[in-house]
């Protein structure tokens, strides 16, 4: 395990462009090029404050004072880095089928792609987040612990984007499951709602979300609220876990890989 | 220790065997029951094959198609894990398995060209020093800056062949590469790969059907044969035990119902033809001059007075090189029945390649042939260093751009 970790620090120029190509491979070729990176999540925002500010007027519960687009936004950003590596993942390997067939190439880097480009999408929408905050007056030095409550969600992200890739090259079904599965965790973790308007009984279930801690303490520490840092801590712990299970899945079915590519 | 400080690659009792299943359900049952259940069948791709290659040294791999060729080749690299037995590399591989595999069409020639070194682990810098001497091979202009999608594949083939070997490997292992681009190109290579072998530090693993390059550029050839490694000799021994193997037997019947073979059959049917050395023995490969026996049978359903017939002689682009034609000797003219004809030809002028032979049959003179099929059997022109008694010296040039060769003489005046 630890000689795999290697691998991953000796391949980091190689990983670095994989996602540099990543990222440019979307939107070469367009008009606009980069530039949609920014104006993508600006026209989401958008929406949102259409729909939920000005049309159905919420004000979220709990939220501080903190208008409720803002709060999904931010909710949002952190399950996007979640959503994409995962839902990512069943193809992440098997849309390569020449690196694992026909040349020397670190494939277990291959789920770590998406992730890369999905950091890099966050980096933006945290910018314009900071704008909004500051525009409506509620930026608070808060904002810069904001990648640290990451931590745990990466690590997730990481272990079944491993798991899932390696499903994705034996069984295809797999890419129709996950984003399936992911869209049923969106709604289940607090996002769309803050997690205190969760029934009480229910409590101890939604408590096991790994998801839900992290983006709670991210909200903590934008509304500059005290945050919860053995549940972060926990969910820490838990995300190491998941990942190195999930690395040893891939490691122990990467030898097959060429064999049903 | 130091006799293995030059062995390049050490092959030990390898074998790959596949795992077959049915349909992805029984894959899925596999898993759930952690490998105990058995819901596949097996396929074994390679077996029990040993061997060492030292540095320096350019060893080519020869077989039929499904011998376990690129299976060995992929062992080699690491791309796949052997099931028995085991790999051991010394050095850095370059790998030319598919041509421009890690090429992605959207990215230009130059970034193609970046990727592929950072994968062999080249820093920018590196590359930077680099990238000159790999544009100035693959020679392709300005089409560098264009996307590798709108490439013709003659070009896609030089900066992916320009690419693997300017990478200075101690390996380089190459899957029948050669044989797109063209023969300009090809010499190029070569050139290339024989200035590799001069320096005498690198091991060139080549897999090629193109025997006159094996030929050519090897050491040492390894033959497989139904997965297993059958021959380990010197090139000419290791292939002419293939070109045996290679159902370039020396004898064959006429397919009945080939696409290829034209004619109504009306009057006559071709049977079968055999080839022969001088010396009346079965044979296959000639050098360059050798004179061929062939023997040819036919049917005559009728008397033909005006009948006549020919063996062709052709390459193995069609293209027809000469036609042994019996109206050319006054043979005209068969009863009704079974006839067999010896033709001895004069030296073959053909370069060294592989070429078909084949026969045609009329029933009398400018008519449409009656049966015609042009390559019943294949035979091999090898390069015997001379033609008749003049010496002729054809190593390491492909000879594509002419067909026939005459000899001849040059003095200074």
């Amino acid at each position: 395990m630890l000689s795999t970790l290697k691998t991953f620090y000796q391949n980091r120029g190689l990983l670095l462009e994989l996602v540099k190509r990543d990222v440019l491979l979307r939107y070469r070729g367009a008009w606009l090029g980069l530039v949609w990176v920014l104006l993508n999540p600006l026209i989401m925002l958008g929406v949102y404050s259409y729909a939920f500010g000005y049309l159905f007027q919420l004000r979220g519960a709990g939220s501080g004072g903190l208008p409720y687009v803002l709060n999904l936004y931010c909710g949002l950003i952190a399950f996007n880095i979640f959503g994409e590596t995962v839902s990512r993942a069943p193809t992440a390997v098997r849309s390569f089928p020449s690196y694992v067939k026909k040349i020397v190439f670190p494939v277990n880097i291959l789920p770590i792609v998406p992730l890369g480009s999905s950091l890099l999408h966050a980096a933006f929408n945290l910018l314009i987040l900071a704008a909004a905050l500051a525009w409506t007056g509620h930026l608070s030095a808060g904002i810069l612990l904001y990648p640290l409550f990451l931590i745990p969600i990466i690590l997730f992200a990481l272990g079944l984007g491993w798991f899932f890739a390696a499903w994705g090259v034996f069984i295809r079904d797999v890419a129709q499951v996950v984003p399936v599965l992911v869209q049923i965790s969106l709604f289940l973790s607090p996002i769309l709602y803050p997690s205190s308007i969760i029934p009480a009984p229910l409590r101890p279930i939604s408590d096991l979300n790994p998801l839900a801690a992290a983006i709670e303490a991210q909200r903590a520490a934008i509304l500059g609220t005290p945050v919860a840092w053995n549940d972060w801590m926990l969910s820490c712990l838990l995300g190491v876990l998941v990942a190195l299970l999930g690395l040893l899945f891939f490691e122990h079915s990467r030898d097959e890989f060429a064999d049903v590519m | 220790m130091s006799s293995q400080d030059d062995i390049a690659i050490s092959v030990r009792n390898l074998t790959k065997t596949y795992r077959l299943f049915r349909s992805p359900t029984d894959r899925i049952k596999q898993a759930l029951t952690l490998g105990r259940g058995k819901f596949h069948d097996q396929f074994t791709a390679l077996r029990d094959v040993s061997f060492d290659i030292k540095k320096g040294e350019t060893v080519g791999i020869i077989g039929k198609n499904g011998s376990g060729k690129s299976t060995l080749l992929q062992l080699i690299c690491g791309i796949l894990k052997p099931t028995y037995g085991s790999v051991q590399v010394n050095g850095r591989i370059s790998a030319l398995l598919e041509l421009g595999a890690g090429f992605n069409p959207e990215f230009t020639g130059r970034e193609n060209v970046y990727f592929q070194g950072t994968l062999m682990g080249f820093s920018r810098a590196e590359m930077d020093a680099r990238f000159d001497d790999i544009s100035a091979f693959a020679d392709i202009g300005e089409f560098i800056d264009q996307p590798v999608g709108i490439y013709s594949s003659g070009m896609f083939v030089r900066l992916a062949f320009a690419s693997a070997i300017n990478f200075n490997p101690d390996i380089l292992v190459i899957d029948e590469a050669l044989a797109v681009g063209d023969s300009s190109f090809q010499a190029k290579c070569m050139v290339h790969l024989k200035s590799i072998q001069k320096k005498g530090c690198s091991a060139i693993l080549l897999v090629s059907h193109d025997l006159v390059a094996i030929q050519n550029l090897c050491t040492r050839v390894l033959t497989l044969e139904d997965n297993h490694l059958v021959c380990d000799a010197v090139p000419e021994q290791s292939i002419s035990r293939y070109q045996t193997e290679l159902s370039l037997s020396a004898t064959a019947a006429f397919p009945v119902g080939h696409p290829l073979r034209q004619g109504p059959q009306r009057f006559a049917t071709l049977q079968h033809m055999s080839v022969m050395n001088v010396y009346l023995e079965a044979a296959t490969q000639f050098a360059m001059g050798d004179r061929i026996v062939i023997e040819l049978s036919f049917v005559c359903h009728e008397k033909l007075p005006a009948g006549r017939f020919g063996v062709t002689f052709s390459n193995t682009s069609g293209v027809l090189l000469h036609d042994f034609a019996s109206g050319f000797s006054g043979v005209i003219g068969f009863a009704a029945g079974c006839h067999t004809f010896r033709i001895t030809t004069g030296p073959i002028l053909a370069y060294p390649g592989r070429y078909f032979l084949g026969a045609w049959i009329q029933h009398s003179k400018g008519v449409p042939s009656d049966d015609r099929f042009g390559s019943v059997l294949a035979i091999h022109v090898y390069d015997g260093g001379k033609v008749g008694h003049r010496e002729a010296n054809f190593s390491g040039i492909r000879c594509s751009n002419t067909e026939v060769y005459l000899p001849c003489s040059f003095e200074k005046i």
